[in-house]
C-alpha cells in the first residue's frame, strides 16, 4: 500500500485521538462465549492464550508482549514460539498458568478450564472464534478486553478489504469446479456454513455437500463418487486411489487431489478464523482458480 | 418352544429348528437385498442388477455402477463377513468360558487392535497399514492375556478372563496417552473405535474372507467338544476331552476370526454379545447349531445394523451405535419375557 506520509500522519492523529477517546474503561463488563458474565478489573498486561486464533489476533492487535503463556499449538507469530507452554486443549497444566501469575486466562468454550482457574483466583474469559462471522466479532471482542478498540475495528476493516480484493475475482470466475474438502478419513467433511465450507465458496468452489447435511456431517462415500467433484482437498492421492470405486471420480482422475497435511502450516491456516483469515482465503482460491492467479 | 414337547437326549426339536432357520435366512436375505437397494445415493432395483451384472461381467462400469459394485455391494459382503465372525466368535467364546456375559473382546482384542490402530493413525503412516497395525495389536493381546493366565499346564477361566480385562486395560491407557499427544486424530481413532463399514471394499473382503473360513471352520469342528465342555471341566476331563488344549485352540481360532473382522471394521460392539444369547434362546445350547446360527444371525443383525446407520439420518452414523441401539432393547424385552439364565 502505498499513501502519502501527510495521510498517513493524519490517520495516525485520528487514531491516537480514537483510542483516547474511546477508550475502554475499567472494571468491564463482558459475555464470553460461555454465556459468563465476567468482569476484568482493569486492562489485562499478563495474557495466558489457551486457543491459537486468539493468540494470533491478539497480536495482529499489538498486544503480543503481554502474552506470558500460551497452548502448545499456538505457533503463529513466530514470537509466540518461545513462550512457555501452558499444554493443549486436553492436556491443560493449570499449575503451569498460575505459576505463570496471569491477569487474564483466555480459554476455548470446550475443556473445563473456567471453573479451576476461577477457583484459584484467576480472571478467565472463554473467547472461541468459529464461524467466519466470529473471526471479525471475536476480533472487536478481544480488541475491547485488553482496551485495543481502534485497532481492531482498523484490522477488521483490513480483513475485509483483503477478502473484498480476493471475492473481486473469483466471484466472476465462469467456472466454478465442485469441490470436496475432507477433515479426517472417516469421513468427516464440510457443509457450506461451517468456516471452511464459507471460505470454500468464496474462493470460487462449488461445495458438493449440501447445507442440510449440517456444518461438520460424517458422510457416506457413496455421496461422493456419485457427485464426482473436480477438486478433492484434505486426503492425497495415493489414499484416495486405495479407497473403493474412488479412482472413477473426476478429480482424482485428473489428479487435483490436494493434500492438507493435519496440523501443518496449511491446514492451522484454514483452520483459524483469526486474523490471517484473508492469506487462508488468498491459498484456496490459488488452489481452486489458478488461472486468476497468475 | 412348544412346552409339551418331550425332551429328548439332545433337547432339540426337530422341525421347529429347521422352519426357524429357514425364516432366518430368508430374513437375512431381504435384509441384504435392502441393503443392496437402499443408501446415500438413489439406485432402482433395474440399475442395481445391472450394476452387479456388469462387475461380474467385467464390462465397464458406467452411471450408478460404480456405487453398486464398488461401494455397495462389498459393503453388504464385509458386513456379512464381519457380522458372522463377531457372531460366531461370541457363541464359541461364551461356550469356552461357560459364561453368558462373554464376548469375542474378552481376551483384549478391542483394546489391542485399538491400540494397534491409533499407534497407525497417530504415526501418521499410509492408511493401508492401519489394518495390519490393528491386527498385530489384537494378537499381541491375546498372546499376551493367554501367557499371564497360564498356571503351570493350565489355562483356568476366571484367570483368563481377569488377565484378558487387566491387557485391554493397560493397552487401552496405553491408546489414550498417544491420542492425547495428537489431538487432531482424535476423531479418526474414536471412528474406528465405534467400528464402521463406511470404506469396506472387496479388498477388505479377500483379506478377512481366508480368516473368516480357517478360524470359523475349525471353530464349527470343536462344536462337539463345546457341548462336552458344557458339562464343567471334570466331567469333561473324565470323559476324556483335553480341556486345556480345547481352550487354548478355540480362544485362538476365535481371536483371529475377531481380530481379523476389528482391523477392518472396528471395534463393532454388541453383535458377539447378544447374537448366542437370541439364537441360545430360540435353537436351544447344541453348539453344533449354536455356532453356524449365531454366524448366520450376526451376519444379519450387522448388515441391518449397517443399513439403518447408512440411512436412518442424511449423514452416517457409526455402526457401532446402531448395533447396541438395535440389540440392546431386543435383548432387555428378551430377559424380561423369558427370564433368568440358560
Amino acid at each position: 500500500m502505498k499513501t502519502r506520509p501527510i495521510t498517513t500522519l493524519f490517520s495516525l492523529l485520528t487514531l491516537g485521538v480514537l483510542s483516547s477517546a474511546a477508550a475502554v474503561s475499567y472494571p468491564l463488563i463482558i459475555t464470553d462465549d460461555l454465556g459468563r458474565k465476567v468482569t476484568i478489573a482493569s486492562e489485562p498486561r499478563r495474557i495466558v492464550s489457551v486457543l491459537p486464533s486468539d493468540t494470533e489476533t491478539l497480536c495482529a492487535l499489538g498486544v503480543c508482549d503481554r502474552l506470558v503463556g500460551v497452548d502448545d499449538n499456538s505457533d503463529f507469530p513466530a514470537s509466540v514460539k518461545a513462550l512457555p507452554k501452558v499444554g493443549g486443549l486436553y492436556s491443560p497444566s493449570i499449575e503451569r498458568m498460575v505459576a505463570l501469575k496471569p491477569d487474564l486466562v483466555i480459554v476455548s468454550k470446550y475443556g473445563k478450564l473456567t471453573d479451576t482457574l476461577t477457583a484459584a483466583g484467576i480472571p478467565v474469559v472463554a473467547v472461541n472464534p468459529e464461524s467466519y462471522d466470529d473471526a471479525f466479532s471475536k476480533t472487536l471482542l478481544l480488541g475491547k478486553i485488553v482496551n485495543r478498540e481502534a485497532q481492531a475495528k482498523q484490522l477488521v476493516t483490513q480483513m475485509r478489504r483483503d477478502i473484498a480484493r480476493i471475492e473481486i475475482l473469483t466471484k466472476n470466475a465462469v467456472h466454478k469446479p465442485t469441490t470436496y474438502y475432507e477433515i479426517d478419513p472417516t469421513p468427516y467433511t464440510v457443509g457450506p456454513n461451517s468456516f471452511i465450507g464459507v471460505l470454500l465458496s468464496k474462493a470460487g468452489a462449488a461445495n458438493i455437500i449440501p447445507a442440510a447435511l449440517g456444518d461438520f456431517p460424517k458422510i457416506s462415500p457413496e455421496l461422493v463418487v456419485q457427485r464426482s467433484p473436480q477438486i478433492i482437498l484434505g486426503p492425497d492421492l495415493a489414499t484416495v486411489k486405495a479407497r473403493p470405486g474412488w479412482n472413477t471420480i473426476a478429480a482424482v482422475r485428473s489428479g487435483r487431489v490436494i493434500a492438507v497435511v493435519p496440523s501443518s502450516d496449511f491446514d492451522n491456516l484454514l483452520n483459524r478464523p483469526g486474523p490471517r483469515l484473508p492469506q487462508a482465503l488468498a491459498a484456496l482460491a490459488r488452489l481452486i482458480h489458478p488461472e486468476l492467479f497468475r | 418352544m412348544s412346552a409339551l414337547e418331550r425332551p429328548t437326549s439332545a433337547t432339540r426339536p426337530r422341525l421347529p429348528w429347521l422352519g426357524r432357520t429357514a425364516l432366518l435366512l430368508a430374513l437375512v436375505l431381504l435384509t441384504v437385498l435392502l441393503a443392496l437397494g437402499l443408501g446415500s445415493v438413489r439406485v432402482s432395483a433395474a440399475e442395481t442388477l445391472r450394476g452387479v451384472w456388469h462387475g461380474l461381467s467385467g464390462a465397464a462400469l458406467t452411471g450408478n455402477d460404480v456405487i453398486v459394485w464398488q461401494l455397495r455391494f462389498p459393503r453388504v459382503a464385509l458386513g456379512l463377513l464381519v457380522g458372522a465372525s463377531l457372531g460366531v466368535c461370541g457363541a464359541a467364546y461364551q461356550g469356552v468360558f461357560r459364561n453368558p456375559l462373554a464376548d469375542p473382546y474378552l481376551m483384549g482384542v478391542a483394546s489391542g487392535a485399538g491400540l494397534g490402530a491409533t499407534l497407525a493413525v497417530v504415526a501418521g503412516w499410509n492408511s493401508a497399514l492401519i489394518p495390519l497395525s490393528a491386527l498385530l495389536g489384537a494378537l499381541l493381546s491375546v498372546l499376551l492375556s493367554l501367557a499371564l493366565a497360564r498356571q503351570g499346564r493350565t489355562l483356568p477361566p476366571l484367570r483368563l478372563i481377569l488377565s484378558g480385562v487387566v491387557v485391554g486395560s493397560i493397552l487401552t491407557a496405553a491408546s489414550t496417552y498417544l491420542l492425547l499427544t495428537s489431538p487432531t486424530r482424535i476423531l479418526q481413532v474414536y471412528s474406528f473405535t465405534l467400528g464402521s463399514l463406511t470404506f469396506g471394499g472387496w479388498h477388505e473382503v479377500g483379506t478377512v474372507l481366508p480368516y473368516a473360513l480357517l478360524g470359523g471352520g475349525l471353530l464349527l469342528l470343536l462344536a462337539r467338544a463345546l457341548n462336552v465342555l458344557q458339562l464343567g471341566d471334570l466331567t469333561a476331563r473324565s470323559l476324556g476331552l483335553p480341556v486345556e488344549r480345547l481352550r487354548l485352540l478355540v480362544i485362538l481360532a476365535a481371536s483371529l476370526v475377531t481380530a481379523a473382522a476389528v482391523s477392518y471394521a472396528g471395534i463393532i460392539g454388541f453383535v458377539g454379545l447378544v447374537t448366542p444369547h437370541l439364537v441360545r434362546r430360540l435353537w436351544g445350547p447344541d453348539y453344533r447349531l449354536l455356532l453356524p446360527i449365531s454366524a448366520l444371525a450376526g451376519a444379519g443383525l450387522l448388515v441391518l445394523s449397517d443399513l439403518l446407520a447408512r440411512t436412518l439420518t442424511a449423514t452416517e452414523l457409526p455402526v457401532g451405535v446402531v448395533t447396541t441401539l438395535l440389540g440392546g432393547p431386543f435383548f432387555l424385552y428378551l430377559l424380561r419375557r423369558q427370564g433368568g439364565e440358560r
